[in-house]
Order: structure tokens, then sequence, then C-alpha cells
């Protein structure tokens, strides 16, 4: 169990963390995303207790961490965003070590670093000094040394960065394993890693949280207008401004097929989809597809953390606009972030 | 308490691997050999008609300062300042240790390792004993006095290395500090020759401290004034590296 209250941290004058609480539930997984420069790494650096927080409290498995901190740490495993290790030690050796840093004793030592090496696949290079393996095995024996002495709570700042596909697979796997026996905070950037593998999400921004709740529920109250993606063959000159005149068509962008290609943003209530079909009836389109776009988690995420810059249509949720998205959460002159739609009103918020 | 033994038995195995080990084994065993030779041409000299204390050349001399600020210093840049380059230190200061063990922890190890440096020079010692008179008492004196100013200078080294990322940077400063304040020390010493700023100057004059500890004499004042000067660099370490925190 996690419970952050009110944690806030400045760097002199400029504010990295303000008044973030949220509760990590025993045995769920808690999703943290955020664009870049947004506090996330700030905020999970006071959650093990590396950072003080300038105001606020960090309890623990129901302990304080400035009261007890060795105590508390017991409890805790930390896979930080920068694994760095030792580079001149052989992996066992440094796995070794770290058991006897965190107090396990004589044949506890052996046990918990042959789990370790076994559930984060490590076996091969389990004799390899550190510095001379991938960055794929790093960042396992980074994981390794988080879940090494069993803490009932474990962060993961980014713990799939580095690794190829297969083992992105295994070790979300373990990440699923892990959050069913302990509280996992996993901090992220790949949304879909949120998406299968999170009970609840918090949305960081510029130091505060903008959105909690399950990915489900994100989705549903985030999400403004349903797209409507249609592409023609040839691209009839028209058509733009006649796919505009439907009825329950808000605004039509072109899309990244080419000049045939649209996106519609629609009402939430109307399905235009007959209609653009009967209308390339009447005009003689030939209609290539025809496509209501599911809302993603990307979407919720690119609405919330993007401040001042419209969303370029058709890359909603690309690493492209991610990427505006958190040039723009660093400009600290912009409005703070949108409170929540109510059902249906939610196109007011949509910058386009 | 595990902790700290991890932490020192770490940094100690760390030695055995890393270059500048062996850089400063090189230095030190060419530094032995000067010893080795001076101490043979003195036995050797007609005209010193023999010395009372062959192995003083150990414990004296430009070479014997210089050393030991420069196995201080390279012993010691790396210990904090590699971890807080590297970022490692977030993974040990999230773990159950405090900072001033972890200070602690490597400063022993530093000092282990240091101790380790001087062992086979005593075979110098038995090789003279051989053909000379030894007398012993002096020599453990002279070793004591080493392990003494080692482990100040050592503390040092921490101090700085854990104020800087850059072990270069902490390098230079600790080395450039230990030489200065030596200098200065034997500057005072030549200069004044008043008794009271010599008593005053006594206390903390590490070549008067050496030159009675390998008379043999251990005086008990000497041995609070390295105790509390090695205490004191070492919670100013450890501050530093609470510090970082902060900023």
């Amino acid at each position: 169990m996690i419970e952050a209250h009110d944690l806030s941290r400045r760097y002199g004058d400029f504010t990295a963390v303000d008044g973030v609480s949220f509760t990590a539930a025993d045995h769920e997984i808690l999703g943290m995303l955020g664009p870049n420069g947004a506090g996330k790494t700030t905020t999970i650096r006071m959650i093990t207790g590396f950072l003080p927080p300038t105001a606020g409290r960090v309890t623990i498995a129901g302990r304080d961490l400035f009261e007890s901190p060795t105590e508390v740490r017991r409890h805790l495993g930390y896979l930080p965003e920068n694994v760095a290790l030792y580079p001149e030690m052989r992996v066992e050796e440094y796995l070794l070590y770290r058991a006897r840093l965190e107090g396990l004793a004589g044949g506890e030592v052996r046990t918990a670093v042959g789990e370790a090496v076994e559930r984060c696949l490590l076996e091969e290079v389990r004799h390899q000094i550190i510095g001379t393996i991938s960055k794929g095995f790093r960042q396992r024996v980074g994981l390794a040394t988080a879940i090494l002495h069993r803490p009932g709570v474990l962060v993961l700042d980014e713990p799939t960065v580095g690794l190829d596909p297969k083992q992105i697979i295994s070790i979300r796997e373990l990440i699923r394993e892990l959050g069913r026996e302990r509280t996992l905070l996993l901090s992220t950037h790949i949304l879909p890693e949120v998406e299968l593998l999170c009970d609840r999400v918090i949305i960081i921004d510029r130091g505060r949280i903008a959105a909690e709740g399950t990915p489900e529920s994100l989705r549903r109250s985030w999400v403004g207008n349903p797209n409507l993606r249609v592409t023609l063959k040839e691209a009839p000159a028209a058509a733009a401004a006649a796919l505009q005149e439907l009825a329950g068509v808000l605004a039509v962008r072109s899309g990244a097929g080419g000049p045939g290609s649209f996106v519609l943003e629609c009402d939430r209530a109307a399905d235009p989809r007959e209609e653009v079909f009967r209308a390339a009836v009447a005009h003689g389109w030939v209609l290539l597809e025809l496509a209501l776009e599911a809302p993603s988690l990307e979407e919720v995420f690119v609405r919330l953390t993007t401040h001042e810059q419209p969303l370029e249509a058709g890359s909603a949720g690309s690493t492209g606009s991610a990427g505006s998205a958190s040039g723009a959460a660093e400009d600290e002159a912009g409005p703070p972030p949108p409170p929540p739609p109510a059902a249906g009103s939610g196109s007011s918020e949509v910058p386009s | 308490m595990k902790a700290l033994r991890a932490t020192f038995l770490r940094e100690l195995r760390a030695y055995f691997v890393s270059p500048l080990a062996y850089l400063v084994l090189f230095f030190f065993l060419l530094y032995n050999g000067i010893v080795f030779t001076a101490v043979v041409s003195v036995l050797n000299d007609p005209r010193s008609g023999g010395t009372e204390r062959p192995m003083d050349q150990l414990f004296q001399g430009f070479f014997f300062w210089i050393i030991l600020c420069f196995i201080s210093t390279v012993l010691t840049m790396r210990l904090i300042s590699e971890e807080l380059r590297s970022g490692s230190i977030e993974v040990l200061m999230t773990a159950p240790i405090t900072e001033a063990q972890v200070i602690v922890g490597k400063y022993l190890a530093a000092l282990t390792f240091f101790c380790a440096l001087w062992v086979p020079t005593v075979a110098y010692a038995g090789i003279v004993a051989r053909s000379s008179h030894v007398d012993w008492g002096p020599i453990a004196g002279g070793y004591f006095g080493i392990f003494c100013l080692g482990a100040l200078f050592l503390a040092v080294g921490v101090l700085f290395s854990a104020l800087t990322k850059s072990q270069l940077l902490a390098a230079i400063m600790t080395f450039v500090v230990l030489v200065a304040v030596l200098f200065l020390i034997g500057l005072l010493d030549n200069l004044f020759n008043g008794e009271i700023a010599k008593q005053a100057l006594g206390y903390v004059n590490l070549f008067g401290h050496m030159e009675e500890f390998h008379r043999g004499i251990v005086d008990s004042r000497h041995l609070v004034y390295y105790g509390s000067a090695i205490f004191f660099f070492l919670f100013l370490a450890s501050r530093a590296l609470e510090d970082r925190k902060w900023r």
C-alpha cells in the first residue's frame, strides 16, 4: 500500500510537483502516465525516499517514510528510470551484494538471488560482467534487484525500455504476476502497456494530477467526439465540403492516407456512416474505407496533456503529438488542465 | 550493520578489478624501490659509519609525503563521485542504508586497501634485520604513523569525492588541498621559531607527528587529534551526501 498525501517538490523557484495525492492499494497495479517533464520521476523519487518532498507525506505499508526511512525501504523495491549498476561486477555477484545490502542473511541470500535470476530470465548472463551485457539484460538485472528482497511495494519507472518485443512480453507477464502479489506503481509512457497491465491510472501533467481512474473510465469520460475515417478513391474536389454538410458531422479534416482521406469529427449521439455511404452513392464516389475509430487512451493522454497547441489531424496519440505535448507542458504560462467534461459536452475542450 | 558490511566488501573487491588500483600499485612499487635503494645506500656508505635507524628512510622525505598524498587521492576519488555520476546512488540510497553507513563502509574499504599496500614493505625491515640491528619499536611506531596519516588523508579524499560528480575534480581538489596543507605546515614550521608558535603548530604539525611516531613515541594527544579530524571529515562527507537531496 502506497499513500501519497499532498506531495510537493520545488527546485528553487520551479515547482516540479504540486500537491499530488494518490493511493495504490494492495494487489493493485497503479499506472502513472505523463509527458516528459511532468513530474513523474520526481514523484517517484519522493515515493522511494530518494528525494524528500518540500511538503507532504508518504506512507508505505502504513508507515511514514520520513519517520522510519530505513525500515520502510526494506518493504520497497525500486527500478529507476536509468538503471545504473556497477559495470565491473558480475551479475550474480551484484545480486548477492544487493541481497546483503537489503539485510537478508546467510541462506536467504542465495535463495533470493536464485529466485530473482529465474523470474527475470537472467540465467544465461548470471556469470557475466555487467559492463558487457546488453541494455535489455541490464534492465532485467535492475528489475531483479527490485524484487530480490520480496518487497511488498514495487515501484517501476519505465521497466520495458530497451527490451526487444519478446522480452517485453515476458517482462509484462512478470509485472502482471508481481502485481497480484503486491502493490505496484508503474510509470510508463507506453500507453498499450497501461491498458494491458494497470488496474488504475493517474495522469500527471505539470506537477499535478490531471486525471485518475480505471483505463475504461478515463476513456469514457475524457474522449470527446468519435472520429470517422473515410477514404475515397481519386479525391473528388468537392468531397470535403459535401461531407461537411452531412448530419452529425461537426468537422472535416484531411486524413493521413493521402488526398482522398478524411477524418470526420462526429457528434457523439450520431453515427453518420450511413449518411456517408448514401452521399458517396449520390455523388458517384468510390468508397475505399469507412471506419469508426475506437477512442484510445492515447487520445485521452494527448487531450489532457496538450496545452495551447492544436491537435494535428490524424496524428492524435502518435509519438509526434505526444512529443509536442511534452514541449507544451514545459510552458508554464499556459492554462491549467481542463476539468473533466460532462458527458456530451466534451467538444468544447477539443482544440482543433 | 549488514548494509555497512555489504558496502565495505563490495568497495574492497572493486579495488582489485579497477585499473586505478594497479596505477597506485605501480607508483607504490616505484616508491618502494627508491626507499629500498636509499636504505641500502645508507647502510653501504662508509662515510656515514652506519646509522642507528636505517628504516627511517621508509617514513620520511619528499617521496614519502608525495606518495602518501597520491595514494590517498587515487584511492578515494572514485568512491562517491562515481555513484553520483552514474546515478547508481539512486538504487543505493533507496536501499535500507543511511548516508553515514555508505560513507563509513566506503572509507573503511579504502583504508583497508591502503593498509594492504604497506604490508609487503615490512619485508624490508626483515631483510635489513638479517645484516644489521633493527629496533622494532620505532618501526612499529612508524607504521602506526603511516596508518594515522593515511586514515586522515583518506577521510579528506572521501569528503571531496562526496562533493562532486567528477572523479577528476575530486582528485585534483584532494591532492591540491593535501599538498597545500603540508607545504603550509612546513613553511610555518620553518618561519616561526618562537616557542609559543611552535607549540601551537605542534598540534597540527603532521611532520612533527610522524617524526615522533617513528621514534616510537605514540602520544595520546595525537590519537585524539587524528580521531577527531577523521570524524570531522567523514561527518562532513555524510552531510554532503545528504545535501544532494535538497538541491
